[in-house]
């Protein structure tokens, strides 16, 4: 059976090929918009994490501080009942060199408090006009930018904070966040608290780091179902390739099957055939695909974070989609009678 | 691998083809010895493949019964036929039917290894064959690159395989030179000697001679010379039914006939209707087919019947 199979792939490799090459470029792009959803999922967690905090404490009606307009007195810090706690500011605002501005979160963190930057080189801002930028911005430590119009020089990097589908963090101490947001000092986003909240005055609510999380992502869920349902039509493009030359390489092989079944071989066997060859053409589409996401990642304007699990999980998918295409193919084996063995030339 | 004779009796195959049904075999009877080349003899669609598709237990006969030594194979089902044809039954198809993606070896052994026997003792298997049908030489060859008596052979060979006491080869020497064909007609007369029972299909008249025996599958002409008479029949009576042996043409000199074809499901469907001066019933005897329709007298009618050969001298040519 395996010899029979492998032969067949030598003696149509054309017709192989492209069709693995087809399906592969299908598989790439679905490893892309995998690993676009799971970007999209771990992205909050990830900026969020960097706050270091377990609750939020927001006015009340303010779903999450990276989705709506978070506005609360500075004095509100003392109201809230919790053994380490800070303010922070977090508003839009755009960090620009050059002509060219690019939206940004500003974070105005209190020195050495929650919130303050994780740089991963450089040094967190300490000074007034210092800033530290997330690296998508593409911007250098030592360079000039200016954020809301005011100039600044960046001396720190930091890692996955970004939320909003790459919207990047610029990082300002918060006197200064303060002016540029608000224009006065007396007022914040948010106040962060490590550890457990204790009671709370009116008007201010605590949300856990999670719940921040699953906000944050809320107005992305349009295009994580917009991306999943490309996936599912991804899927069947995949299938529809696969099934159509595991039913071309049945209709082909008709007179083969019909001889080898008067022969006595049986149904199973041929089968067994047809259906490795839809793994194969599968599994090799799947191994090629895993090669030119690497080069199509990067051609995203957003990052793409395949999921280690993506890559066994998509074979086993492919296999069993292969299989579920090629069954019309198989069906065709089937149904094909011995009595063909006897007609003429094809 | 001497196998007992091979009976064939009363053998009926029906098919329904557009909605009415045809007859390739109409009680066909004949025996056979292990170690005798049979050569079944008629012209394309006499039934000779259907015939072969029934002995090879691919095709299960309307009613009749094929007996090979003691098994019943008309009696078989399911897996008791696929173990039939693995074991008893060596297939040589029409244009050789090779796998074009294997080996002249390959396409002798691939055949073994999926029907369970062992890898190595299949490809040693196609070694032997091939050396016994002379392509030793042309083992690693795709049939691409083979001629097509070289292929002929490899199809032998690989209905050789399982070493079956019966070989059914269909047509073997078609699409063959004459130099071809011989050492094909060699091949089958050295496995013969062997002691193995050959069936061969074919309108070849090469073969005739080295056959042990001939089972004509449509009767010998012994109408040709019959003279020409008048019949009769009245209104209703049957001139003759669709799937009769045809012989005679007939014109009519006076009244109708129906021309009726007798559907599947026994119904009837009226073909045609014809008169004074028309003929009726002449591609049947030209040909060597039964009769296609059944032909029935609408009112009382005189016909005048005439062999084929004076029918096309004496009516035809005329008109």
């Amino acid at each position: 059976m395996i010899l029979l199979t492998f032969r067949d792939l030598v003696y149509r490799k054309t017709r192989f090929i492209v069709v693995t090459i087809l399906a592969a470029v299908v598989f790439a792009l679905l490893f892309v918009m995998t690993g676009l959803v799971n970007q999209f999922n771990l992205e909050p967690a990830e900026a969020v994490d960097q706050f270091g905090a377990d609750a939020w404490v927001l006015p009340e009606g303010v779903s999450a501080p990276f989705t709506s307009v978070s506005v609360m007195p500075a004095a509100a810090l003392d109201t809230v009942d919790a053994p380490t706690k800070a303010p922070v500011v977090i508003t839009r605002s755009s960090v620009a060199q050059g002509d060219l501005p690019e939206e940004v979160v500003l974070i105005g963190f209190e020195s050495d408090g929650l919130g303050a930057p994780q740089v991963v080189e450089g040094r967190v801002p300490a000074a007034e006009g210092e800033v530290a930028l997330d690296r998508t911005l593409d911007i250098g430590v030592g360079e000039d930018v200016t954020v809301a119009g005011t100039p600044f020089t960046v001396v720190g990097l930091t890692e996955a904070t970004t939320v909003l589908a790459g919207i990047p963090f610029a990082y300002l101490r918060l006197p200064e966040a303060q002016m540029l947001a608000f224009t006065s000092t007396d007022v914040i986003s948010s106040v962060l608290v490590a550890g457990a909240v204790g009671s709370l005055p009116g008007g201010l609510v605590s949300l856990t780091s999670d719940n921040v999380v699953s906000q944050t992502l809320q107005p992305l869920e349009g295009a994580i179902a917009s991306i999943d349902l490309v996936r599912v039509l991804l899927w069947i493009v995949a299938a529809i390739i696969v099934g159509a030359v595991v039913y071309l390489s049945a209709l082909d092989r008709q007179r083969d099957f019909a001889v080898l079944k008067a022969v006595g071989a049986s149904n199973g066997s041929l089968l067994g055939s047809l259906a490795l060859q839809a793994v194969l053409i599968a599994l090799g589409a799947v191994a090629l695909a895993a090669i030119i996401q690497i080069f199509l990642a990067p051609q995203f304007p957003l990052p793409v974070t395949v999921p280690t699990g993506a890559f066994w999980q998509l074979p086993l998918l492919a296999v069993v989609m292969a299989l579920a295409a090629g069954a019309i193919g198989m069906r065709k084996v089937l149904r094909s009678d011995p009595s063909q063995a006897f007609a003429g030339a094809a | 691998m001497t196998v007992g004779p091979l009976t064939v009796t009363d053998l009926v195959v029906e098919f329904v083809h557009d909605g009415y049904a045809i007859r390739p075999l109409d009680g066909l009877s004949f025996e056979a010895q292990a170690g005798e080349l049979v050569v079944l003899l008629g012209p394309s669609g006499c039934g000779k493949t259907t015939l072969l598709s029934c002995l090879g237990g691919i095709l299960t006969p309307t009613s009749g019964t094929i007996r090979l030594g003691e098994v019943d194979v008309t009696a078989m089902r399911g897996k008791q036929l696929d173990a039939y044809r693995r074991d008893d039954i060596g297939f040589v198809f029409q244009a050789f039917n090779l796998i074009p993606s294997l080996t002249a070896r390959e396409n002798i052994a691939v055949p073994l290894t999926l029907t369970g026997h062992d890898r190595k003792a299949s490809f040693a298997r196609a070694d032997e064959l091939l050396e016994q049908v002379g392509l030793a030489e042309r083992a690693h060859h795709l049939p691409s690159k083979l001629s097509g008596g070289q292929m002929q052979r490899v199809a032998v060979a690989r209905g050789l395989g399982h070493n079956p006491p019966l070989l059914l080869a269909d047509e073997p020497t078609a699409n063959l030179d004459h130099i071809q064909a011989e050492a094909i007609i060699r091949l089958l007369q050295s496995l013969r000697d062997d002691g193995r029972m050959i069936v061969v299909s074919t309108h070849d008249a090469r073969l005739v001679p080295i056959a042990d025996r001939i089972v004509q599958m449509v009767p010998p002409d012994q109408h040709e010379e019959r003279p020409t008479h008048d019949v009769t029949f009245g209104a209703g009576e049957s001139i003759f039914e669709q799937g009769d042996p045809a012989d005679l043409v007939y014109v009519i000199k006076s009244g109708d006939v129906e021309v009726i074809r007798v559907l599947a499901d026994g119904g009837e469907e009226l073909l045609t209707k014809l008169g004074p001066d028309q003929y009726f019933g002449e591609l049947g005897p030209f040909l060597g087919f039964p009769r296609s329709a059944s032909v029935r007298a609408h009112s009382d009618v005189v016909l005048t019947a005439y062999s084929p050969r004076v029918f096309r001298e004496k009516v035809l040519h005329k008109t």
